[in-house]
């Protein structure tokens, strides 16, 4: 008998099917995997996998017994969320145990010695390399990741361990470091349901794979015997080729951007020079200082030494406003913090950077607006039901689409993108290769930041590797291999951790 | 006031309809619509009141009762104005009271004392309650201070300020030349007070819809790093809102001047929580981001016409502020799970 089984579920949200007669089993000591495009209903099934979300229809069993009615049964199966969800301002040892009555700590008074001691177990367990009295907030993110792991696992009726994507923020060291400690789980004969985007870790770790796509089972098969495209197939529902080159083929002209000596917090002294019409790729780790610097360039962040120059002339740092009025646009890494008004409409949330195309003598034409907005969502095949829907309630695909969408209507010249696929389905992934590829074709200046190498490879004809804040290098990507790049991502001190 | 947002909102919502959608709107789609539409639930609270109140009291709907309702919600309505825009924002002034209470005395002492005409006096209050309005967005993004620790703080210095110069006394013998603002009524009895307050809510609502300094309002109060992201001069439009109800709140205080007769110290000691909850009624999130200055004075006439019902009952002073604190705690809780009702989160 299965561990946990899903019957016919289905959920629906006003408006939308998120979930469609989806059938499901989970067994002990396996590793499930779920893959799907964005979008797909992925979330939304382990929402309901762990009990947060109750189908409109259909069963969970666990056990053999009914979830539903019996929601206790719920406290075998623990979910470690994508993004980081810790109490910053308490300990590590707190945040394993919390809460203390639950997990056998304490009921009234807390002992913390026997806290620390308790959590030094799981943390050592995970590898976690920090004090379990530290204060979450002064650990790295790739740790806090692990914490929160360390927390599913200390529920100690764990039974089944659902992972939503925990790979993105975490470093090719941790990824092995986090793959050893799935492995062993799984031997301890708990089921583990692993989601990722990522083709070579579902086939490197999973047993099982089910795939969704919108909303409804495609498939539920063993991994072993399925090739990458037969999934990729099973996922998107037509034959997507994974391995395009997306090299602009036009020749970059003239320097658009020259940055010299830059300084700022996380990096120092970088010079480069980027210029019309090519891809120009940033390799290097999580900590590296790509973001900080390019914030940096854009005018988020203040500089501390050096200049930059657009065009051969003097260009203001310090002032996004300066930038973006100037044709310089910086997609961030992190879609939530610095891209998404989540309680505003798509409409809203595209049009708030098009008002000089859309107001006039300072009022905003609603239909000047409505007309640029379905523009974009036509030409980015956002799926929405309408341009008044909530942004919140898109997919992270669409938006993804969005933000790009809302800073290409503005018409950039140079355009900066932090791991624009970063969480996102091969499909979409493709299509925002193909984007760039056409912007840099017409002209425009592309910096693309990517810890992903095989995704700079296909798109960046120079890449730059920058480790502790600082360039390592500079390849033009037809001459260079794989290693030559990592060990420049590596630095010189070799193969240590830098993060 | 509902109506016109609603002529105000209608290209919007029909923009959301294909001609096949429009023809299978059936009354339970309409329902819906109206359920979902963000001022529904305020609306509905203030009508039933309303009628409550008429069929409670023969004195409620007297035009003199009103004229008092329409002028008391004027008062209280333009400090809500500039609250309500300012946590639109993410931000929280809890010192207009006190900058329309300075600006009121200083007007007083202006006219009174240094015989300056009533007109300029007048001006020259706006200017000063605009400029404390300035320090206070100054303060709170130079300094990157928390709006609500700073304007306690600014409100001690305004109100401890308004005492020095007053000594705690009341100024006596403000012109008449300005009296007709606070005192004088047009048409059927609308007093002046309402409706100044009126043309600048409609002014204010129509720049938060329209223009894109609104939208930029919006967007800082939804992710004010995204809104810095996209260019938007985030502390430019802070400073600017925090200038903007500095200046409501000193004309509402120069208004009631004007409408005493006398420049009351006490002017303001009442204008600070009553219309952060009549935002919060009228649907505006005190995290920011959502809701408006319409929804924020439906919320305050449903406090002013159960302040004024209160008084018609002859219940005793002492209780007055319990009754309204309870109804303001009902009205938001039932917004509370009236929104969880019909909107669902995914």
């Amino acid at each position: 008998m299965a561990f946990l089984e899903v019957r016919k579920i289905t959920r629906r949200f006003p408006g939308v099917t998120a979930l469609k007669d989806v059938n499901m089993t989970v067994d002990l000591g396996r590793i499930h995997t779920i893959a799907g495009e964005n979008g797909a209903g992925k979330s939304t099934l382990v929402k309901i996998l762990f009990g947060e979300l109750r189908p409109t229809e259909g069963d969970i069993f666990i056990n053999g017994a009914d979830a539903l009615k019996d929601p206790t049964l719920f406290n075998y199966i623990s979910y470690v969320p994508q993004e980081i969800r810790l109490f910053q301002n308490m300990t590590v040892a707190e945040n394993v145990f919390i809460p203390f009555r639950k997990s056998g700590i304490s009921r009234f008074l807390i002992d913390h010695s026997r806290l620390n001691a308790a959590a030094q177990e799981f943390v050592d367990q995970l590898g976690i390399n920090v004090q379990p009295s530290r204060l979450v907030r002064s650990i790295s993110i790739a740790d806090q990741q692990l914490v929160q792991i360390a927390r599913a696992l200390s529920n100690r009726r764990c039974k089944a361990l659902i992972l939503d994507e925990p790979t993105t923020s975490l470093t090719s060291r941790e990824i092995d470091r986090l793959f050893k400690v799935i492995r062993q789980l799984k031997s301890e004969s708990r089921a583990i349901i692993f989601i990722s985007h990522k083709m070579s870790e579902l086939f490197a770790l999973g047993d099982d794979v089910t795939v969704l796509r919108n909303g409804a089972l495609i498939g539920h098969r063993p991994l072993q015997g399925l090739s990458e495209r037969d999934l990729i197939r099973m996922m998107t529902g037509e034959e997507v080729k994974i391995d395009q080159i997306f090299l602009p083929e036009t020749p970059a002209t003239r320097p658009i951007l020259e940055v010299e000596g830059l300084s700022g917090r996380g990096f120092s002294d970088v010079s480069f020079t980027l210029r019309q019409g090519e891809i120009l790729g940033f390799a290097g780790l999580v900590g590296a200082g790509r973001s900080e610097l390019m914030q940096t360039i854009f005018g988020y962040l203040k500089s501390t030494r050096g200049r930059i120059s657009v065009n051969g002339r003097f260009w203001e740092l310090g002032d996004p406003t300066y930038s973006t009025d100037n044709g310089l646009f910086y997609l961030s890494e992190e879609r939530r913090r610095h891209g998404l008004l989540p309680l505003l409409s798509v409409r809203d949330n595209i049009g708030i950077s098009l008002f000089d195309q859309t107001a006039r003598a300072g009022v905003i034409s609603a239909t000047k607006e409505n007309k640029v907005v379905n523009d974009t969502i036509e030409k980015f095949e956002i799926k929405t039901p309408s341009m008044h829907r909530l942004i919140s309630f898109l997919s992270g695909g669409n938006q993804q689409k969005v933000i790009i969408g809302r800073a290409l209507a503005c018409h950039p010249k140079i355009l900066i993108f932090d791991e624009p696929t970063k969480g996102i389905d091969v499909k979409t992934r493709i299509e925002i290769h193909k984007i760039m590829k056409n912007l840099a074709e017409g002209g425009v200046g592309i910096i693309l930041v990517s810890s992903d190498l095989s995704e700079l490879r296909r798109c960046a004809s120079r890449i730059i590797t920058m480790c502790g804040g600082r360039i390592t290098g500079e390849f033009t990507t037809v001459d260079t291999d794989a290693r030559t790049l990592v060990e420049a991502i590596f630095g010189s001190r070799g193969d240590r951790d830098v993060d | 006031m509902s109506t016109r947002e609603r002529t105000e909102m209608s290209p919007r919502e029909r923009t959301e309809l294909s001609p096949k959608e429009r023809t299978e709107l059936s009354v339970k789609s309409i329902f819906a619509r109206v359920a979902t539409y963000p001022l529904s639930g305020v609306i509905a609270a203030l009508a039933l009141i309303f009628v409550c109140s008429a069929f409670a009291s023969p004195y409620f709907l007297t035009p003199f009762n009103m004229t008092i309702v329409a002028r008391d919600l004027a008062f209280v309505g333009l400090i809500t104005l500039g609250q309500s825009m300012l946590m639109v924002l993410g931000e929280l002034d809890l010192s207009l009271g006190t900058i329309g209470g300075l600006s009121g005395v200083i007007g007083g002492i202006l006219m009174v004392e240094n015989g300056v005409e009533a007109w300029l006096a007048f001006g020259i209050c706006l200017l000063f309650g605009a400029l404390c309005g300035l320090a206070n967005g100054l303060l709170v993004t130079t300094l990157r201070l928390h709006s609500l620790v700073l304007t306690i703080g600014m409100a001690g210095v305004y109100r401890g300020a308004n005492l020095v110069i007053t000594k705690g006394v009341a100024i006596t013998g403000i012109p008449s030349t300005i009296s007709v603002l606070g005192q004088g009524t047009v048409f059927n009895n609308i007093p002046m007070p309402f409706l100044i307050m009126v043309p600048l809510l409609v002014l204010i609502s129509f720049c938060m819809m329209k223009t894109p300094f609104g939208r930029y309002m919006y967007a800082i109060g939804n992710n004010s790093p995204a809104a810095r992201m996209l260019g938007v001069k985030v502390d430019r439009v802070r400073v600017a809102v925090f200038t903007f109800a500095g200046l409501l709140a000193s004309l509402a205080g120069m208004l009631m001047v004007a409408r005493l007769g006398t420049a009351q110290p006490a002017i303001g000691d009442s204008w600070v929580l009553p219309p952060i909850a009549a935002a919060v009624i009228g649907g505006v999130a005190t995290t920011g981001g959502m809701g408006g200055p319409v929804g924020a004075i439906l919320g305050a006439a449903i406090i002013g016409i159960i302040e004024n019902i209160i008084v018609l009952f002859g219940i005793s002073p002492y209780w007055q502020s319990v009754v309204s604190g309870v109804v303001v705690v009902l009205a938001i809780s039932f917004d509370s799970v009236s929104r969880r009702a019909f909107v669902t989160e995914e």
